[in-house]
């Protein structure tokens, strides 16, 4: 029984690239939920992570199957598999969420990415946005473009649809610090400044001036 | 975010309870657990010890700061000074309302500490809503929040970034107008 709700150490090795312990996992997930959550744009997708975490949680669901039923310990398993699903879908619905609200961009975005660049859909985001699309435009199409002038009979989704707005303020805590982040105004008066951010510090700020940090992961979003 | 949502990231802070059961280590995913014996501390997190409160198996060792003294002096310290004083825990807010509601039989002066509780709560929120007006008035393009928890942000946090955005697509398109017609709103 000890034996078959032991994590062992090799479900820790699934990370392809950097070993991660489990718990390190959880925590990635719950940093990639909370910046997916705040941040106005679609992040970069992390389905390394989400892949990974619903391997622990088949595995541990596999193993509490085998065990004895209403045992203290399996409660406690139980609950901490219901705490961490819902951390999982509440992110991949906040992603969801995002793909149908801005799909004519994050297809655009993802169609004009290097080959080096990190996708910033998974291989289902991605059909799920592409479907989105044709159906809108289908839609679009049978309930009233067909009845239009032919020549208003064409939409421009990507001029319809509202981009992401970069530049909406967003909370974040630092965690590694970063020094002369530059500021920029927010009216003719004022002059543009720097600013240092220590580790650990909480600010205030546009979305655009920390993008790139957000991504490599040096700032998170709160 | 909710808060029901900040009171989840809450739940994952350790708590000292005191078992009345016995049991051997468990393997979380999320780390090791234990080993439970009678009597003896154990840190577990804060959803595991409030569910075994409720099924009557465990005492709650309420945190070092969650003490009548300490928190008075807190609170005095908090009026005092004009800018936000370091909290004893990054989810006093949470913690505080949860173990109250749950353990309170396990809290010498209970009644006091949700008075204070709420008092630090009360003084802060003022304060924050202070700088958030001159933050606006002053179009500030950044805002340092030290010492500032999670809750206390997202209390205000929606609000006023929803605000800011507006007041910002109202003024760009001031600009664009005074250039020429061309504008949606």
């Amino acid at each position: 029984m000890e034996e078959e709700l032991a994590l062992s150490d090799q479900g820790s090795d699934a990370g392809s690239e950097e070993v991660l312990t489990p718990a390190e996992l959880i925590s990635k997930l719950e940093e990639a939920w909370l910046n997916e959550k705040f941040a106005p744009e679609l992040l970069e997708s992390k389905s390394e992570i989400v892949e990974c975490v619903m391997e622990q949680l088949n595995h541990m669901e596999q193993n509490l199957q085998r065990a004895r039923q209403g045992d203290l310990k399996i409660s406690f398993h139980h609950m901490e598999i219901e705490r961490i699903r819902f951390m999982l879908s509440s992110y991949l619905r906040s992603r969801l969420h995002k793909i149908e609200k801005f799909f004519p961009h994050v297809l655009e975005k993802e169609k004009s990415r290097g080959e080096d660049d990190p996708s910033l859909l998974s291989p289902e985001e991605f059909a799920f946005a592409k479907e989105y699309m044709t159906n809108t435009e289908t839609l679009l199409k049978s309930v009233a473009l067909r009845h239009m002038p032919p020549n208003l009979q064409t939409v421009e989704l990507l001029k319809c649809v509202p981009k992401p707005n970069l530049d909406s303020f967003v909370f974040l805590k630092v965690k590694k610090a970063q020094e002369s982040i530059l500021v920029e105004p927010e009216t003719d008066e004022q002059s543009e400044y720097t600013i240092d951010m220590a580790a650990g510090s909480q600010h205030l700020i546009r979305y655009r001036t920390i993008a790139p940090l957000v991504a490599s992961g040096a700032v998170n979003l709160i | 975010m909710e808060a029901a949502e900040v009171e989840f990231l809450a739940e994952k802070q350790l708590v000292t309870v005191i078992p009345n059961f016995s049991l051997d280590k468990v393997y979380l995913i999320g780390g090791d657990l234990g080993p439970f014996n009678p009597g003896l501390p154990v840190q577990v997190p804060l959803w595991l010890a409030v569910n075994l409160k409720q099924r009557q198996k465990c005492r709650i060792v309420p945190p070092e700061w969650m003490d009548v003294g300490k928190l008075e002096e807190i609170r005095d310290n908090e009026r005092r000074e004009e800018t936000f004083t370091q909290m004893p825990n990054p989810h006093y807010m949470e913690l505080a309302k949860l173990l109250l509601n749950h353990a309170s039989d396990n809290i010498p002066k209970a009644d006091e500490i949700r008075t204070l509780v709420k008092d630090m709560w009360d003084t802060r929120i003022a304060k924050l809503r202070l700088s958030a007006d001159s933050f606006v008035r002053e179009q500030e393009a950044h805002a340092k929040l030290d010492n500032l928890t999670l809750m206390e942000i997202n209390t205000i946090g929606t609000f006023l970034t929803e605000s800011l955005n507006h007041m910002y697509k109202l003024r760009t398109s001031l600009q664009y107008s005074e250039d020429g017609p061309s504008q949606e709103h």
